[in-house]
């Protein structure tokens, strides 16, 4: 039983950390484009920009993440914001007790 | 009766310092004027400061005052602070070695130190009042030094002013640190420069201030109060308030009390409340202390002459006096018969608004009248969410309901369930936030370029404070926080002067979320724009919606309390004239405590006369536009929610 919780949660891990990776590789993928509506944002506050302006480039950096994400393809689509801090697993048994 | 009776019993005349403190209202500048008069009377060379930014000095004098002391009579001179023109002339003063310490100890360029040195300073009233009465003490040229206060709250802000000045310093001290290290290693110049001798300025200023507050035989307390329970109230925290900070007060004013006459229904009832209330504070405070009554003039004092012809004696006997008045009966309310107007009339000018502020003078009952207010609204439509926001330092919102009001909203009983209170306490928000504080702390620090620096200014203590400015500050954000929850906000504000800061707060809020969104964009390439760019610019945007909700006369408007008495009507006049330049809507002004109904006493009457004229010279100066609301006289006032309602049924 041990060994095979152990494999189970060596394996899960081991997609997990995948997971992971790739969530990390798109945050660092995307995070210039953040940034580049933050300082839209900031410009918007100041008054260097019009309303017009920012919606354009708003638009335009949404679109570029999309693209990103669409690129990705993959099934899970994860924000930037979500973390994983662990998992919870309960085998049969001990359910059962 | 004469002032003062004998210099012998009076202790305070060995102080250099006396402040005079108390609520609003409570007559401490008629007090401290008196006591100022004195003095100078006896030769001595005084000078009379008021610190309160709703100057009323030179009312109470009958004198036009301004930011440099003037003479008056004899040897007493007297000043109205002007703080942000004296924070101006400080800056153009230091603006060289501020600059310097900025420009050597950040990556900050003249530019950006010019944009930081024009921003208006939160809680400036404070700082450079302390930092004035330095530099006016300093010249020596005074033997006494009296200081007329603001209202409790802001006093007590006033008194940690010093501590946040030494906070100054040490963050200045640190920005220098390393400019001054290079210069003694590579240049071998030892010599101190402008920019040291600033910081060494500030820290000493910030020292000798703090211990001379705390030097009994330097600085004298005077307590003013009223012979009522909510000055009581005020007396019992506000003393205990400065007991913490090391301060004793050791004389206790009793303002304004009714002296013997001949019988009415009227002053009969407030004589025995009064008795009441003496009763009380000699028996909490005369151990240790001087408490003097000071007998009310049937006119407000105005002008020197008056002032000195008003007759101060001690509290002897009033203890035993009071104990004869045990039984208490049933409160009465002194109206006309012309409360038989249908009241809804005066819903007219709160009707449909967001967001309510009631703002005047200290002491003319601002508090009760925004209770009654927000109780009648929220009973008008159960389905409005209403909240009573006090952003006074010195709350009376729990005396006027008589429960226990704090930070947390929370219903009253006997009131409307959908009526919530609150009493801000900008120092606990203050600790609540300062984790976010510290991390925005940090952040700029390191936009600017000085990691260190935001080390000191954690270690400095600031945080532990309550800072100057800190009412305002919070005053505001609680507003934001709260629009989306509530349907009508009222808003109970401190006295004229604080509650003017309090709107001023936007703005200079505004102009420095822009200042810093600047310089985060300006060092972009330097310091990626963090969680603090995001925070700033959702701030900026609320704040942004709050400007625009101020200046909508449908959503925000602001209802002045006031007295039919000389004082508070010329300190009405000098808000409605400040409220219309900030754009603000004035739909009312409430003259509350009218004696409606007078007794038969020549007091009385004459009391009823001078409402009536001051009444009629109120209504000249504040247009036609602006509605009358007339409260009548409540013998106590009203306390409790529906006592409150009861109340505000009677207004005519």
């Amino acid at each position: 039983m041990f060994i095979l919780d152990s494999l189970l949660i060596g394996s899960l891990r081991f997609v997990l950390d995948k997971v992971v990776a790739a969530a990390e590789a798109e945050m660092q993928d995307d995070s210039a484009l953040r940034d580049q509506l933050l300082e839209a944002q900031m410009r918007l506050e100041l008054g260097e920009i019009s309303d017009e302006e920012f919606a354009e480039i708003e638009r335009d950096v949404l679109a570029a993440i999309r693209e990103i994400k669409g690129r990705r393809q993959g099934p899970i689509s994860m924000s930037p914001d979500d973390k994983i801090t662990g998992v919870e697993i309960e085998s049969f048994e001990e359910s059962e007790k | 009766m004469k002032l003062f009776p004998s210099t012998s019993n009076f202790k305070l005349l060995t102080s250099n310092f006396v402040f005079f403190a108390g609520k609003g209202g409570v007559g401490k500048t008629t007090t401290a004027s008196v006591f100022a008069w004195i003095r100078a009377r006896a030769g001595e060379r005084v000078l009379l400061v008021s610190t309160d930014p709703a100057h009323s000095l030179g009312d109470a004098l009958g004198l036009e005052l301004a930011a440099s002391p003037r003479r008056t009579r004899r040897s007493l001179e007297a000043v109205e602070l002007d703080a942000p023109r004296a924070f101006a002339r400080w800056l153009t003063e230091y603006r060289r070695p501020l600059g310097e310490i900025l420009e050597h100890g950040t990556w900050l360029d003249r530019e950006d130190v010019d944009a930081l040195l024009e921003l208006s300073m939160p809680g400036v009233d404070e700082l450079m009042g302390i930092i004035e009465i330095d530099r006016l003490a300093g010249r020596s040229l005074h033997d006494v030094v009296v200081v007329d206060t603001a209202p409790t709250g802001h006093m007590l802000r006033l008194l940690s002013a010093p501590e946040t000045v030494g906070v100054v310093a040490d963050v200045l001290g640190a920005l220098q640190h390393e400019h001054r290290v290079i210069r003694e290693q590579l240049a071998r110049v030892g010599r101190p420069e402008a920019a040291d001798r600033l910081i060494a300025t500030l820290a000493g200023q910030a020292r000798e201030i703090a211990t001379r507050l705390r030097d009994p035989r330097r600085t004298g307390f005077v307590w003013v109060t009223l012979p009522e329970a909510l000055s009581l109230n005020e007396t019992v925290d506000g003393i205990a308030a400065l007991a913490r900070a090391g301060i004793a007060v050791r004389e206790i004013v009793v303002n304004r009390v009714l002296p013997r006459g001949a019988r009415c229904r009227v002053c009969d009832r407030r004589r025995m409340d009064e008795r009441i209330a003496i009763a009380e504070i000699t028996r909490r405070f005369a151990h240790g202390r001087t408490v003097r009554l000071v007998p009310a003039a049937v006119r407000e004092p105005r002008g020197l002459r008056a002032l000195a012809s008003l007759g101060l004696s001690r509290a002897q006997g009033a203890e035993r006096r009071a104990r004869s008045a045990q039984k208490r009966s049933a409160a009465a309310v002194y109206s006309s018969a012309l409360s038989s107007q249908p009241s809804s009339l005066h819903d007219e000018p709160f009707a449909g608004a967001s967001l309510l502020f009631f703002g005047g003078k200290g002491g003319v009952g601002k508090t009760t009248v925004a209770a009654a207010v927000a109780a009648r609204l929220a009973r008008a439509d159960s389905s409005r969410r209403v909240l009573l926001l006090s952003t006074d330092p010195a709350h009376s919102l729990g005396d006027v309901f008589g429960a226990e009001v704090g930070d947390t909203p929370r219903t009253i009983r006997g009131a409307p369930a959908n009526l919530l209170v609150r009493e801000l306490d900008a120092a606990a928000a203050f600790a609540d936030r300062r984790a976010q504080f510290e991390g925005a702390i940090k952040e700029i620090a390191a936009a600017v370029g000085v990691e260190g620096a935001s080390d000191t200014l954690g270690a400095s203590g600031l945080m532990d404070l309550a800072p100057p400015g800190i009412d305002e500050l919070f005053g505001i954000l609680s507003v934001v926080d709260a629009r989306a929850a509530y349907d009508v906000m009222v808003i109970d504000t401190a006295p004229t002067g604080h509650a003017l800061r309090l709107l001023e707060t936007p703005a200079a809020a505004r102009e420095w979320t822009q200042v810093l969104l600047r310089m985060l964009l300006k060092y972009r390439t330097l310091v990626r724009p963090g969680q603090l760019a995001t925070e700033l610019v959702a701030v900026s945007k609320s704040i942004r919606g709050l400007i625009e909700l101020l200046r909508d006369a449908s959503a925000t408007r602001f209802i002045v309390v006031t007295r039919a008495a000389e004082l508070p009507r010329l300190e009405t006049a000098r808000l409605l004239i400040r409220l219309r330049r900030l754009q603000l809507s004035v739909p009312a002004i409430v003259v509350n405590a009218r004696t409606l109904g007078p007794g038969r006493c020549p007091r009385c009457r004459v009391v009823a006369a001078t409402e009536r004229r001051e009444l009629e010279l109120l209504r000249r100066a504040s247009g036609r536009r602006c509605a009358i609301i007339q409260t009548p006289l409540s013998a106590p006032p009203p306390r409790g929610a529906k006592a409150l309602e009861g109340w505000s049924k009677t207004w005519v």
